[in-house]
């Protein structure tokens, strides 16, 4: 079925209105990388978060290409079968299921319904750096605000140490 | 703190091609870490970590913990308790020497300090990073980012799914709690905890200083 007909379908009943995402936009904060982003205009349903390609690329970096979801060199191609629960298109704006594209690249995502926050976290390429004993990069501030990568330091050794105020 | 041990560390390390990298794991970041680093006046590379991205990069779940990384960029000692002195001997039972002639060892000799891990049990002793590891991690920068939003009842429920998904964390526990009033949020204490851990002597494991055996050590 096409979206153009779930939709028209939706409209023919308006009490099922509201089960369909589409028509029903709210507002939501997406963390990404740490960097929190509001998003106007998104839809949520059952499972599912629809954001812009405009509000993917501003949130997230990525970019929906004819390859894939993509950011720089990186590329997560989506299944031929699947695309509807990555893309959707409606009032002239290409739309994509973050939490589709979440599951597929294995990144964990903790929700706050009441104030409809979405926190996305470390995709699992992100977490698999640790087996290859590489030590993953980071980048911090110091007191005065500059900033300091540990790749920085190649040619040196290194003792990271973590401590806390608690 | 750790702070002024770590310096007089480095003045004698420092002509080795050494750098220590020091990360606070500090949700009010600057707030709660800076007067410590100003008084302290590190030499060495301070830096805030008010996501706590090292501790969630690199699988720490406890303070103070130290990974060693040569020249290289790659882990050569994982994840374990860096203690810098012996003002917290009385409550874990270890003592910071030998860790500390370890890292000195290291610093002096590199790849052939017996203290450089082989791959085979860097692996074994690298936590692997599951999706309820994953996930904690995810409902902590959560709770981190409500809290910080001045939502600090809705912060609570995250806080607390992360310290189920990840009981070992010890960074999950007592940063929430210093963030709140414990008992009445969370219903414990971080004293209650360690006894129920098992007493403040197991709450830290004593970092694995078996030196490697290399080939040529080995018996035939």
């Amino acid at each position: 079925m096409s979206w153009k007909r779930v939709t028209a379908f939706f409209c023919l009943f308006p009490s099922m209105a509201g089960v369909s995402a589409w028509g029903r936009q709210s507002h939501a904060t997406i963390i990404y990388d740490d960097r929190a982003s509001e998003i106007r205009s998104v839809n949520e349903e059952a499972g599912r978060l629809w954001i812009t390609t405009d509000d993917l690329k501003r949130a997230t970096g990525f970019e929906l290409k004819p390859q894939g979801i993509c950011r720089d060199e990186l590329c997560f191609p989506v299944p031929k079968s699947r695309q509807q629960e990555f893309r959707h298109e409606s009032a002239g704006k290409i739309w994509l299921n973050l939490v589709a594209f979440a599951n597929l690249v294995q990144q964990p995502i903790a929700h706050d319904e009441s104030l409809s926050i979405w926190y996305f976290g470390l995709r699992a390429d992100q977490r698999q750096v640790l087996s290859s004993l590489k030590a993953p990069d980071f980048t911090l501030p110091d007191m005065s605000g500059k900033t300091h990568s540990l790749s920085d330091f190649r040619g040196r050794k290194v003792l990271l140490v973590t401590w806390a105020s608690w | 703190m750790d702070l002024p041990g770590w310096q007089a560390i480095y003045e004698r390390l420092k002509d080795k091609n050494f750098e220590i990298v020091s990360v606070a794991q500090d949700t009010n970041g600057v707030k709660d870490a800076g007067p410590w680093i100003t008084a302290a006046r590190p030499t060495y590379t301070a830096l805030i970590d008010e996501k706590h991205l090292v501790s969630k990069l690199y699988n720490m779940v406890n303070v103070p913990t130290g990974a060693w990384i040569d020249e290289h960029g790659k882990i050569v000692r994982p994840n374990e308790v860096a203690f810098v002195d012996d003002r917290f001997k009385n409550f874990s039972g270890l003592d910071s020497a030998p860790y500390l002639n370890a890292l000195t060892d290291w610093v002096e000799k590199g790849d052939k300090s017996s203290y450089v891990m082989s791959e085979d049990r860097l692996r074994e002793k690298l936590t692997v990073n599951n999706s309820d590891i994953a996930l904690a991690a995810a409902e902590f920068g959560l709770g981190e980012h409500l809290y910080k939003s001045g939502h600090l009842t809705e912060a609570i429920p995250h806080f607390k799914e992360a310290q189920r998904l990840n009981p070992k964390s010890w960074n999950y526990k007592r940063q929430a709690y210093a963030l709140s009033d414990a008992k009445r949020d969370y219903g414990t204490t971080f004293m209650d905890e360690v006894q129920k851990a098992g007493g403040s002597r197991v709450y830290y494991s004593p970092p694995d200083l078996r030196p490697e055996v290399t080939q040529k050590d080995k018996k035939p």
